[in-house]
């Protein structure tokens, strides 16, 4: 029963571990593509088409670009953020509810390497969706990609935090509803109200300013600015939030991680 | 002298609401033995299991595997748990359930799919090779379970109670696999509230009552030593004895 394969002498090999929990994570992606991919994509483009190219007709320009282009950079960072967010929380709960988390955090691997290795689904799946969306959308609107390394680098920080908080959430959760609540109550309509249909400096006051104590306001600014080269704050300001939220997220969770708490009892 | 397999010093666990489960638990696992751990619901076996394995906060206390920090990667190289109940991934089918264990434990893919496909021969998986989990019926989780302890070959193998619940052909099906895996060489350390499991398969026994071990010998030495004809009794006298110990505890620390 124990011949053929010499296993032991090769050590604990924690990286291995890691790739093949990232390979995991990403095949319940891949198995449940209708769900975690498909139907975010479709949603995501009736907005595009039905708020931009069906109303868009009848708003004037906003900062120079055409409506049906103006939304495009928030829907993307949106559904990307729920994507990554969602596929974390939901993983990681189902994992601690049925208890086969206890296969990995058994395993020889770093809790570092286990909270990166749980959080990589999220990230392929809001990548896929948001790699669609950009090849669906700019065709259809015209949206440009003026600064990609500037998108590149603000959706890093998106999924980063957005995938811890998913991973927070996920370890703290008792019900779907928790997982839920967070991304329905929370997550949407600060998204909604972060300026995605339209230019917070169109705003009076005080909504002007209560927007600017909006972290999503500072998520939808910063992937703008990547896609249409301009924003309603300085990018230097949105990006300084981005990366003191994804900072603050990550270390909370790591920190569950590490200390097992809420993961073991 | 050989270091134990499992050496376990003062294991405290106290849990959020209070309860203590575990106190100050002593105990050596010689390595290469079969050791059965016998106690009621409630007195700590799993508890104690899961602190070896990293599943679990301990209070206080040190755990050491083949002389290595219970909580170092290599101590967790080394052992291979089958928990109590079916924790499986229901995602992946019994192919992919085993090929990715191993990889969690640092297996190739070469490697974690040929072992997959000997556990899958070994524990008659054959036909549901392709099937997810939830599936499976519940002796098909039993043996995939213990597949999924034994994959990465480990030299501690701790079995949780892997007979609860199951019939009487898969129980003396499973008697077999444990058997033949402990003549190889792998130390085994089984739970159990069955006693007849305890003394056909364990070369020495603990008993263990509110958190404590109250007796460990050989079930003939127990009998000997408690001066019972039958294991049950020695279960009955320790398990009563370790119960009067925790209550009058509760009493002095009330008081």
């Amino acid at each position: 029963m124990t011949g053929g394969v010499d296993t032991l002498a090769d050590g604990p090999r924690p990286w291995r571990g890691l790739a093949w929990l990232c390979l995991r994570e990403c095949h319940r992606v891949i198995r449940l593509w209708t769900q975690t991919t498909l139907a975010p994509v479709i949603s995501s483009l009736l907005f595009i088409v039905v708020f931009g190219l069906s109303l868009g007709g009848r708003i004037s320009t906003i900062d120079g670009f055409e409506y049906e282009v103006f939304i495009v950079p928030g829907l993307i960072a949106m559904a990307m953020a729920q994507a990554v967010y969602s596929n974390n929380s939901s993983s990681i709960f189902q994992a601690r509810n049925d208890r086969y988390i206890d296969d990995v955090l058994a395993s020889p691997m770093h809790s570092w390497q286990m909270n990166l290795g749980f959080g990589v689904g999220g990230v392929f799946r809001a990548l896929v969706i948001g790699i669609a969306l950009t090849a669906l959308a700019a065709p259809l609107t015209g949206a440009p990609v003026e600064r990609p390394l500037i998108l590149l680098a603000a959706v890093a920080l998106v999924l980063a935090g957005f995938g811890a908080l998913g991973t927070i959430v996920g370890i703290y959760a008792h019900t779907f509803d928790h997982i839920s609540f967070v991304n329905n109550i929370v997550i949407l309509p600060l998204t909604f109200l972060g300026g995605v249909f339209y230019s917070v400096d169109s705003l009076g006051s005080p909504w002007q300013q209560i927007s600017h104590a909006n972290p999503l306001f500072y998520v939808v600014e910063a992937i703008r600015y990547g896609f249409l080269g301009t924003a309603d704050v300085s990018p230097w300001l949105a990006f300084g939030v981005l990366v003191a939220i994804a900072a603050a997220l990550i270390a909370w969770s790591q920190y569950l991680f590490a200390s097992g708490r809420r993961l073991k009892p | 002298m050989p270091e134990p397999a499992l050496s376990i010093t003062g294991l405290t666990k106290r849990y959020d609401d209070g309860t203590l489960a575990l106190e100050a638990l002593d105990l050596d696992v010689p390595a290469g033995s079969f050791f059965g751990l016998l106690g009621p619901n409630g007195a700590g076996k799993t508890t104690m299991i899961s602190a070896v394995c990293n599943l679990l906060r301990p209070t206080a206390g040190e755990v050491r595997v083949f002389g290595l920090p219970g909580t170092s990667l290599e101590a967790r190289r080394l052992i291979g748990i089958a928990e109590q109940e079916p924790n499986l991934d229901r995602f992946l089918t019994v192919r992919e359930t085993l090929v990715y264990h191993g990889g969690y434990y640092g297996m190739s893919r070469d490697a974690a799919s040929a072992r997959a496909e000997q556990m899958i021969d070994v524990f008659d998986l054959g036909a549901k090779r392709d099937v997810r989990a939830p599936k499976l019926s519940g002796g098909q989780r039993r043996r995939l379970l213990l597949a999924r302890a034994l994959l990465h070959e480990p030299r501690l193998v701790i079995l949780d109670e892997p007979t609860a619940g199951v019939d009487l052909e898969l129980r003396h099906e499973l008697w077999r696999y444990i058997r033949r895996l402990h003549e190889q060489g792998t130390t085994i350390l089984l739970t159990t509230h069955y006693l007849e499991e305890a003394e056909a398969l364990c070369e020495e026994i603990a008993l263990i009552s509110a958190g404590a071990i109250v007796a460990r010998d050989s079930a003939d030495g127990l009998k000997r030593a408690y001066g019972a004809a039958s294991l049950e009794d020695v279960y009955l006298k320790t398990v009563a004895t370790g119960r009067l110990r925790a209550r009058r505890q509760a009493e002095e620390a009330a008081a």
